[in-house]
């Protein structure tokens, strides 16, 4: 078995963080920054344009041709840039990872993907002083259509729904994409001088898993030498303790399957102690196919093929969603209700605890596996202020009881049910 | 003892493989350090394998649509009904699914996969119908249908298959329809079952941080081995025609833009092994340099507004069958097929230069070694390879054996006018 696995923080700027993993047991290596936005409506759209645009172009590779053609050179280099939801922050992440040199007999090439790497984030293509404005207005109507078709994926789009109805008086509701109506206010200078400021204000976390010695640390430590402004501060989620807006909304779309989400205020903050218990309640309810859920709709009612819950960590709010025949909406929801009652009056067994332990202790070691879920648990770790180690994390788990269970499952308040239909073929 | 072990220097990896006296062939991949464990136990049946002559019998059966997926989601049945807590109870993750060509029982674990082993073997090894739990999972796979049904990406693509082939069962979906599932009972899941689920006809593949000793007690120990004596399974396919079956396929669903897919039918098949894998990486490597995000037909389009980064071809091939696909999202699908058709005009020596040709390699070469860095990808793919003769070891080999010439060659026999469809998706209105 491994050592345990550690991540070396070493701060290289105002604001930025480099972050080392240690480890050969990969033939990759992976470098990820992370630049940190409060969610608002305000710049979410321009966080969204961003990477689009970035990836346009550069000072040195002017064109996507370009950088395509260098990553594939340098052995398909894997180069990714998402802008990402946490909680009530908005995370634009930028990502290569390349072939350990071992396995392509070139040790040096790496650094010619840093570079790249590099370029794109801090210096792309201007035009007299700002964005090239063709790429700008391409990306805008690029970015307008991902977020139209959204639709296609009915499962995330019924839950992105749910979330949106469920917080509309708050920061969560806002779409990672941003909205369609506040492009039009956006053009190259717009975006350019907001880039400026994500550069110069935004907490940085950069990380690096891999090989690596003392040139490749002195490298990065150059590659942080940026000039930077006051740095800026992002608060934390708003926590609601019951429930706010108390709706049950129905959207008429032309669907063979109905999908149903129930939306709960769990109340309860991943800093606090039954945060834990909530986990295990919600595995035990609908984590997997041992779960409740999956016994009493799927099994029992042949109702479902999914169905599931899952915990928001950083919001504190838990969604149930299944896929059903839109006439046995009542029966689904009634089902469900009765399962969490169970829960909440203790009637679940030791091994039920048992079994969503070991699933999460063991989705939570198998990260160990991946170098890119090595980065993002590290910097999930950073975003909600936690230094426990992973083993720690373990234990924590382990510690849980029956009445953690019960007590922060019954913290939970219904809010919001959302139900896509089709009336046009229900026999109602 | 047919026991052998295949080194790849270059992977910096061992394969472990042994014949056991049942007839099962055991394949393992040590990796040093990795926290989870990964096995997978296959059959050679997927929805394809539609008419064959039931063991012991002579004559060809045709079964309902959607059978081998039926089968699939019916082994988890057991006589105490309580498979899933087992494997939970081990804090093992449990799962299956059914392609065109293999059905696959697999679990990962970080704990306690000795005991997870010998229970994957057994439930796959003893199957448990009846009428009851038989009719009840038609409800549930329904809802599974119903899931496809509204995802615009599934449906295109099938209606693409439904446009290539005329007879051939690739282009009937997986999983059947709410119909054909209705005609399944428990005979018909027992007849297909102990056809196709004789170990001569399954292979099980672990891969971890573990011994290939141990392994292979525990398979020694848990497996059955009172089994039929099996011969050559025979399954009939239909003729298929070299001409396609409809030209285009248009429909309209919920989605936001249209979206398509450009396929290519292949009429080079027949090829099985190293042959078939060649063919298949040549052909990727084309269709990645004609339509991938470097290339200038990508960029052009691009520019114009016609595509978006969803926009790439792949190729894919088995035995019997075989397509290029060409797919994205475009507010003028059809026109992206006719540039298409102008491009493919085009002399093969001037749109595929041998520059792009090794930048290309070099990229495949890449990908795959970044691949091996997951358990999940290497259990997958090397059951995918070896039912069609193929060690996955070998692959970085035969990549590194394709030349510039083969992709020429290729080009000018598959790409043509006259194999080529469209399937579009058009929102409503």
């Amino acid at each position: 078995m491994e050592l345990s696995l550690k991540s070396e923080k070493i701060q290289i700027g105002n604001g930025i963080n480099l972050n080392l993993v240690k480890t050969d047991k990969f033939k990759s290596n992976l470098l990820s920054f992370y630049f940190l936005r409060p969610l608002t409506k305000e710049e979410a759209t321009k966080n969204a344009l961003l990477p689009l645009v970035l990836k346009r172009g550069t000072d040195e590779y002017k064109t996507n041709l370009e950088i395509q053609k260098k990553l594939e050179e340098n052995y398909g280099a894997n180069l990714s840039l998402a802008i990402n939801k946490r909680g009530e922050k908005h995370v634009l992440r930028f990502t290569v990872e390349t072939v350990s040199g071992e396995y392509v007999s070139n040790k040096e090439y790496i650094y010619d993907v840093f570079n790249l790497l590099k370029s794109i984030i801090f210096n792309p293509l201007l035009e007299e002083g700002y964005f090239k404005k063709s790429y700008v207005d391409q990306e805008k109507e690029n970015l307008k259509r991902k977020i139209e078709s959204r639709i296609n994926d009915k499962r995330s789009y019924a839950i992105d729904r749910c979330i949106e109805e469920m917080c509309k008086n708050e920061r969560y509701s806002i779409y990672s994409l941003g909205n369609i109506e506040d492009l039009p206010k956006i053009d190259e200078k717009v975006l350019y001088n907001h880039y400026k400021d994500l550069i110069k204000t935004s907490p940085i976390e950069i990380f690096y898993v891999g090989h690596y010695d003392d040139n490749m640390v002195e490298y990065m430590k150059e590659m942080a030498k940026i000039e930077r402004k006051n740095i800026i501060s992002i608060p934390r989620e708003q926590i609601i303790r019951g429930a706010k807006t108390k709706n049950m909304v129905y959207e008429d779309l032309n669907v063979n399957q109905g999908k149903l989400v129930l939306g709960y205020r769990t109340g309860i903050p991943y800093e606090d102690k039954l945060y834990n218990g909530l986990l295990i309640g919600s595995d035990i309810l609908g984590g997997g196919p041992n779960s409740k859920l999956f016994k009493n709709v799927r099994e029992k009612e042949s109702l479902a093929y999914y169905v599931s819950s899952t915990v928001f960590k950083y919001k504190s709010i838990m969604l149930i969603d299944g896929g059903i025949e839109f006439e046995n909406f009542e029966k689904t929801i009634d089902i469900i209700k009765e399962q969490i009652e169970e829960i909440q009056r203790g009637n679940f067994t030791m091994n039920d605890i048992e079994i969503s332990k070991e699933s999460l202790k063991s989705s939570t070691m198998s990260i160990k596996d991946s170098i890119f879920l090595i980065s993002e648990y590290f910097f999930s770790q950073i975003l909600s202020n936690d230094n426990r180690s992973l083993e720690e994390v373990l234990e924590d788990i382990d510690r849980v009881t029956k009445e953690d269970v019960v007590e922060a499952m019954s913290r939970l308040t219904l809010d919001t049910i959302y139900f896509m239909r089709n009336t046009k073929v229900m026999n109602i | 003892m047919d026991t052998k072990i295949y080194e790849s220097e270059k992977l910096k990896e061992k394969l472990y493989y042994k014949k056991m006296d049942s007839g099962l062939k055991v394949f393992f991949i040590p990796k040093k350090g990795y926290t989870k464990q990964y096995a997978i136990f296959a059959a050679d049946y997927g929805s394809i394998d539609n008419v064959f002559v039931p063991i012991g019998e002579k004559d060809p059966l045709k079964v309902p649509e959607g059978i081998a997926h039926f089968l699939e989601h019916k082994l988890f049945e057991s006589p105490e009904n309580n498979l899933f807590e087992k494997f939970s109870k081990l804090g093992a993750n449990v799962n299956a699914y059914t392609n065109f060509n293999q059905t696959a029982y697999l679990f990962s674990s970080t704990e306690n996969f000795f005991e997870s082993l010998s229970l994957l073997i057994d439930f796959v090894q003893n199957p448990y119908f009846t009428d009851e739990n038989v009719n009840k999972e038609k409800g549930i796979i329904a809802q599974e249908i119903n899931m496809y049904q509204d995802n615009p990406g599934w449906r295109v693509f099938f209606n693409c298959l439904q446009a290539m082939y005329n007879e051939h069962p690739v282009k009937i979906d997986i999983a059947g329809t709410i119909e054909s599932i209705q005609k399944i009972d428990k005979e018909l899941l027992y007849k297909c079952y102990n056809t196709f689920y004789n170990p001569t006809n399954m292979v099980l593949f672990v891969i971890g941080d573990l011994a290939f000793d141990e392994i292979l007690d525990v398979v020694e120990k848990s497996q059955k081995n009172n089994y039929e004596k099996a011969e050559e399974i025979k399954r009939i396919l239909p003729f298929e025609d070299k001409k396609i079956n409809k030209k285009i396929i248009e429909e309209k669903m919920m989605t936001a833009a249209p979206i398509f897919h450009i396929g290519f039918k292949d009429w080079d098949t027949g090829l099985t092994g190293e042959k078939l894998i060649k063919k298949d990486l040549v052909t990727n490597i084309i269709l990645d340099i004609l339509f991938g995000s470097s290339s200038t037909f990508y960029n052009d389009l691009y520019e114009e507004g016609l595509i978006n980064t969803n926009f790439g071809g792949y190729y894919t091939g088995k035995e019997s069958y075989g397509h290029s696909l060409i797919v994205g999202e475009s507010k003028e699908p059809k026109k992206v097929y006719e540039k298409l058709i102008q491009l493919i005009q085009k002399p093969a020596e001037t749109l595929l230069l041998e520059e792009d040709f090794n930048r290309i390699k070099n990229k495949t070469i890449g990908e795959f070694l970044m691949g091996l860095n997951s358990i999940e990808f290497i259990g997958n793919n090397f059951v995918d390879l070896y039912f069609t003769d193929f060690l996955l070891i070998d692959y970085l080999s035969l990549l590194e054996k394709v030349e510039y010439k083969d992709i020429i060659q290729r080009f000018n026999s598959h790409f043509t006018e006259e194999n080529v469809v469209l399937s579009i998706i058009n929102p409503l209105e």
